[in-house]
């Protein structure tokens, strides 16, 4: 048995499930596609409401923070950093879901179990998409700019972030199978995560006498560093490099985590369902 | 004597209660105590093989652990020891509309189903106008799933399953569902499988069912093989021993 438990062997294991994967790419994007569809299709606005959904949520922030903290005024900065958010928070939830939600797959088909995390991903990227594509025409109406070549850093911001929401996902969906308290608990991180991020705030709040313990570590947030570098692609902010290495950094560490974690687990799913 | 469609030996399947059950406040409070309980055996060394063109039917009690067999066959659960060994595509047919979203349209489905079973998109491509016909959709494939009847819905579900081609079909009384033209049907199609040296697995409660259709059967009770054979003979054995014991 000495040789199953081998370096060599995990990784043989991994890029097989991985080609499996690969050959299964097509149902994860069928899946996503028809979750998104299905999602608002009892609705009067139907798909609109993807677009509907990233407006309202800043609206409500947009209001309720911007009496609070003057900076929050700015709602092309808080709609920038609020859909980055929105995107790994919604990793988190829908991760877990994935999962428990589909049972009934589990228990009938034989499939690689990270197609229902990816679908997920794939699922809340399409909003995330569009909601972007709402950033920048609000930013052209109300301050009348529009990205140059800097949004051309979405090329890779994009799949980072996607990589980093993939292992969130992964983790999450691996933890709430047997322990189902992470869907209660979830909800309270997030909105913990929110209020760490660069969203709600100013970054010249970190430059205050007040914050400064907090302005310590307030940019070893993984977010902090995704939302500095989509503000450097779409809203003018100048690029920070740092910021662009913590990205890879935190997608790499994140992802392959994630992914080692949930595919080690996924043989004992079926037996929590 | 070929090579056997499915080999199963010994296999062992044990779960633990207290992660089987949904949480509830009873269960936190509980816990401790369900913590010691014993490990529920589902499977006790079962061992069978099944050759190919063959019909194979499992019987037993609820609980007797027919489905938890079926589920290490189709391969998405892991036994506790235990080998099984599959020669040929399996396709599953142990729930229907496995991966089907009733929000979306039937033609949506098809491609959901199939897909989630194991198909290319090509593959569903170029089969798509049968499974519909074979269906009996129509126009309703373009309708969402959510309007079908249930008629409507196993006769799509089923159509998906055996358009796959499979060697191997794995059914749980699936066979239930739908009308009298549809069960003639699926009979055929099933046999017309096991012409083409394609073997089946059946679980049913319908006794009769079994001794009509399948070729050989094994009886389960409490994870554990009882009798096995000529189907009509277990049947008869299983049917002998409700008889004794009416309440199970």
């Amino acid at each position: 048995m000495t040789q199953t438990t081998s370096p060599a062997y995990y990784t043989k294991r991994l890029v097989l499930y991985m080609k499996e994967l690969w050959r299964r790419r097509e149902f994860a994007w069928f899946l996503a596609m028809g979750n998104f569809k299905a999602r608002n299709a009892s609705t009067v606005l139907g798909l609109f409401w993807w677009v509907l959904n990233p407006i309202l949520l800043s609206l409500v922030y947009f209001f309720v923070f911007g009496l609070i903290f003057p900076g929050a005024r700015d709602i092309v900065y808080l709609m920038s950093g609020m859909f980055v958010f929105h995107f790994s928070a919604q990793s988190l939830t829908g991760g877990a879901n994935s999962i428990l939600q589909n049972s009934k797959l589990l228990v009938n088909l034989k499939f690689p179990r990270l197609v229902l995390p990816l679908a997920n991903i794939l699922e809340s990227l399409i909003g995330f998409l569009v909601s972007l594509a709402v950033l920048l025409a609000v930013q052209a109406v109300l301050r009348g700019t529009v990205p140059g070549v800097s949004i051309l850093l979405l090329f890779v911001v994009v799949p980072l972030h996607f990589i980093f929401n993939l292992g969130l996902a992964s983790i999450a969906g691996r933890l709430a199978v047997p322990y189902r308290d992470i869907n209660n608990f979830i909800p309270y991180f997030n909105r913990v995560w929110l209020y760490l991020s660069p969203i709600i705030w100013p970054l010249s709040f970190l430059e205050a006498d007040a914050a400064q313990s907090f302005a310590e570590f307030a940019d070893k947030n993984p977010l902090f560093a995704f939302i500095s570098v989509y503000r450097a692609a779409l809203i003018g902010h100048p690029l920070d490099p740092n910021m662009l290495v913590a990205s890879v950094l935190w997608a790499v560490v994140v992802g392959v985590v994630g992914v080692g974690v949930f595919v080690r687990y996924e043989g004992k799913i079926a037996r929590h369902l | 004597m070929s090579r056997p469609s499915i080999l199963v030996e010994d296999l062992h399947v044990r779960f633990r209660p207290y992660v089987d059950r949904k949480p509830t406040l009873r269960r936190s409070f509980g816990r401790f105590r369900h913590r010691q309980q014993e490990n529920v055996v589902a499977l006790d060394g079962v061992s069978f093989s099944v050759e190919k063109g063959k019909a194979f039917g499992v019987i037993g009690r609820n609980g007797a652990g027919k489905s938890t067999l079926l589920r290490c066959i189709a391969g998405t659960l892991r036994p506790n020891s235990g080998r099984v060994v599959i020669d040929g595509r399996t396709s599953t047919l142990l729930q229907l509309g496995v991966g089907f979203n009733p929000e979306l349209s039937g033609r949506r489905n098809v491609y959901l189903g199939g897909l989630a079973a194991g198909m290319r998109k090509r593959e569903i491509d170029e089969r798509f106008d049968e499974i519909v016909e074979y269906a009996e959709l129509c126009d309703a494939i373009d309708r969402p799933v959510k309007t079908y009847s249930s008629g409507m819905f196993a006769r799509l579900a089923f159509s998906i399953g055996m358009h796959l081609d499979p060697e191997v079909l794995l059914l749980d009384e699936v066979l239930a569902v739908g009308d009298e033209g549809f069960r003639v049907k699926s009979l055929s199609a099933m046999q017309s499988l096991l012409g083409r040296a394609g073997t089946i697995v059946y679980v049913s409660h319908s006794l009769d069912s079994v001794r009509e259709f399948c070729d050989e059967a094994i009886w389960l009770d409490n994870g554990q093989v009882v009798a096995s054979g000529v189907a009509a003979d277990v049947v008869k054995a299983y049917r002998d021993s409700v008889v004794e014991r009416p309440s199970g």
